[in-house]
């Protein structure tokens, strides 16, 4: 490794931190724009219902939309509980 | 499969219109020998249209029609005729041509001073002022009056008078002066980068405009139709 | 009671939304509760240049619908405690913005805030022309190029006749110039427009200039707003235009060509 090249990596290589934000964002973009317009607001009632019995964060409920086959979707829903402290 | 030999386009070309109180033959044969004599070469075969929207009696268009050919001037056709004059025209040959909604509004006023010489006696104008820059896209218009701008005409504006023009920073833009007809009318800026300057219907545009007056103060009026240049001081 | 900023151009890419994030994130680091709308339909880009494009729930078209309100959508940016963003909605219907829900939404935000940033997208259509007509101030972005001065003028336009002001007979939009991606060497060439050239044909004051920098991509690829790269150029000519629009006396820098020394040339500045 050059001295040049020792200098050089400390610069933050800011276009792969912008590659990773893209992946994750085009991706959740892209699915949402196949997915049917209701479900956002489904995840955000969702999220208010199991607000009423659980303090949960706003990531901790996602809702997605698979195909399985061509007659056959499953609507897929994830909430991750808080540690049981009381 | 097309013949190119024979082709029926449409085009746009600038006609003189006579506007004139009294259809007369002796009438209208007088006023033209006047208007000849100031700028024979100019008229001389000219195409002409007469505007006849204001004219109450039916006029004699045989008559006129010889009177052109006398004074060798070509009679094309006439404009803003009811269809009663309309039928009268034809059937003497002429056309009767569209009155267009064109960028020189007097074709629209119908309580306009009818013109007996091209040269207007107008009635007090009331100078138009604005006091600031002209935008890319705006539009001015002085209906029978002077206009003042007191700022810059940018690129892609235009300023529209009937009286003169006076812009008191950089013409960019275009200035139409003398709208109505009036080729007495002048343009006066104090940096000349104009796009295009007509007055009273002829035009220039910005490559006609160059030389040594181009990017300086300029006063620009119309002499026997030509473009004439001349030191704003 | 709130000031309102437009950040506009006409013409697309010439930095409207690097700019308002980075005039945004410089008026709130002064202490300001700031706010920060996009008012492009369908477009989302002001969150990705603020870097919280993950957090967007709501937008603005679902606050003027009432799907949701103001508390809900305006996203607390994480490194600036009084900055706020409203993001753009990424609907298709260029109606969605109605003046009276825009309206609306501005007076609620005026309460609270003491700057809204309004980052216009290009063009004059509804989305330009909402973002504009309720300004008091105009940020007229411009490159030394002769589409964006063209369209700029034609903004200008806009501005004093189209918007809120301009009908309502009130005292006009303060406009101000901001010329971004200037390069000093090349205007010595004699191959771009000078600042003096640019005021000449658009004749509003200078606010600022920008020099084209690198730091302007490495900012927004890491959703950084390019001011907070105080060592950059460009971040250093932001933080003189922020300064001016808040009325201070600053001096103009980077229009110059600068004698680069050894170490710059290698590591680039």
């Amino acid at each position: 490794m050059s001295l040049l090249d020792y200098f050089r990596s400390t610069k933050k290589n800011t276009a792969s931190t912008a590659k990773e934000r893209l992946q994750i964002i085009v991706a959740h973009e892209r699915n949402r724009r196949n997915s049917p317009d209701y479900l956002p607001q489904l995840e955000r009632d969702i999220l208010a219902v199991i607000r009423k019995y659980v303090d949960i964060a706003d990531d901790q409920v996602s809702v997605s939309l698979e195909k399985s086959s061509d007659e056959l979707s499953v609507l897929e829903l994830n909430v991750t509980f808080p540690d049981d402290k009381k | 499969m097309s013949d190119h030999s024979f082709e029926l386009k449409g085009s746009l070309f600038p006609l003189s219109v006579l506007y004139c109180q009294d259809l007369s033959a002796a009438a209208v044969k007088t006023q033209l020998q006047q208007k000849l004599a100031q700028a024979p070469a100019f008229f001389y075969r000219a195409p002409v249209v007469i505007n006849v929207e204001s004219v109450t009696q039916v006029p004699d268009f045989e008559a006129i029609a010889q009177v052109f050919k006398e004074l060798e001037l070509v009679l094309v056709g006439v404009c803003g005729a009811s269809a009663e004059m309309k039928k009268l025209a034809q059937a003497a040959g002429l056309a009767s041509l569209q009155l267009s909604k064109s960028k020189t509004p007097a074709k629209e006023s119908k309580e306009k001073e009818v013109k007996t010489e091209a040269a207007v006696a107008a009635p007090v104008m009331e100078t138009k002022v604005v006091e600031q820059n002209i935008r890319s896209g705006q539009q001015i218009y002085a209906k029978g009056a002077d206009l003042v701008i007191r700022g810059t005409v940018g690129a892609g504006a235009e300023v529209i008078a009937d009286g003169n023009i006076h812009i008191y920073g950089t013409l960019r833009g275009k200035a139409i002066a003398g709208a109505a007809g009036d080729n007495q009318k002048r343009v006066f800026c104090h940096k000349l980068e104009a796009e295009l300057i007509s007055i009273a219907g002829s035009y220039w545009l910005s490559d006609s405009l160059q030389g040594e007056y181009w990017g300086k103060s300029a006063c620009i009026g119309l002499q026997d139709d030509k473009l004439v240049l001349a030191d704003l001081l | 009671m709130a000031k309102i900023i437009v950040v506009t151009s006409g013409k697309g890419g010439v930095g409207k939304t690097t700019s308002s994030a980075a005039i945004g994130t410089g008026i709130a680091m002064r202490g300001f509760k700031t706010v920060i709308i996009d008012f492009d339909i369908g477009l989302r880009n002001l969150d990705l240049i603020m870097g919280c494009e993950r957090r967007v729930v709501y937008d603005f078209v679902n606050v003027i619908n009432g799907e949701a309100n103001l508390k809900q959508a305006l996203i607390k940016d994480k490194r600036i405690e009084t900055l706020f963003i409203l993001p753009a909605s990424q609907t298709r219907d260029k109606d969605a913005l109605s003046k009276e829900g825009v309206e609306r939404i501005l007076n609620e935000l005026a309460e609270e805030f003491d700057y809204i940033i309004c980052d216009s997208p290009a063009g004059i259509e509804s989305g330009a022309m909402m973002a504009l007509y309720f300004a008091d101030e105009a940020v007229v972005v411009t490159n030394p190029e002769v589409s964006s001065v063209r369209d700029s003028d034609r903004i200008l336009g806009m501005l004093s006749s189209k918007s809120r002001r301009a009908e309502q007979g009130l005292p006009g939009i303060k406009e101000h110039l901001l010329l971004t991606r200037y390069n000093p060497e090349r205007v010595v060439k004699g191959e771009m427009l000078s600042v003096e050239d640019v005021g000449e044909i658009l004749a509003i004051k200078l606010l600022g200039v920008i020099p084209e920098s690198q730091a302007v991509l490495n900012a927004s690829n890491s959703g950084q707003p390019v001011i907070l790269d105080q060592d950059s150029d460009a971040g250093q000519a932001y933080l003189d235009t922020v300064a001016r629009l808040l009325g201070e006396d600053v001096p103009f820098r980077f229009l110059n060509v600068e004698k680069k020394g050894l170490l710059k040339r290698i590591f680039g500045g």
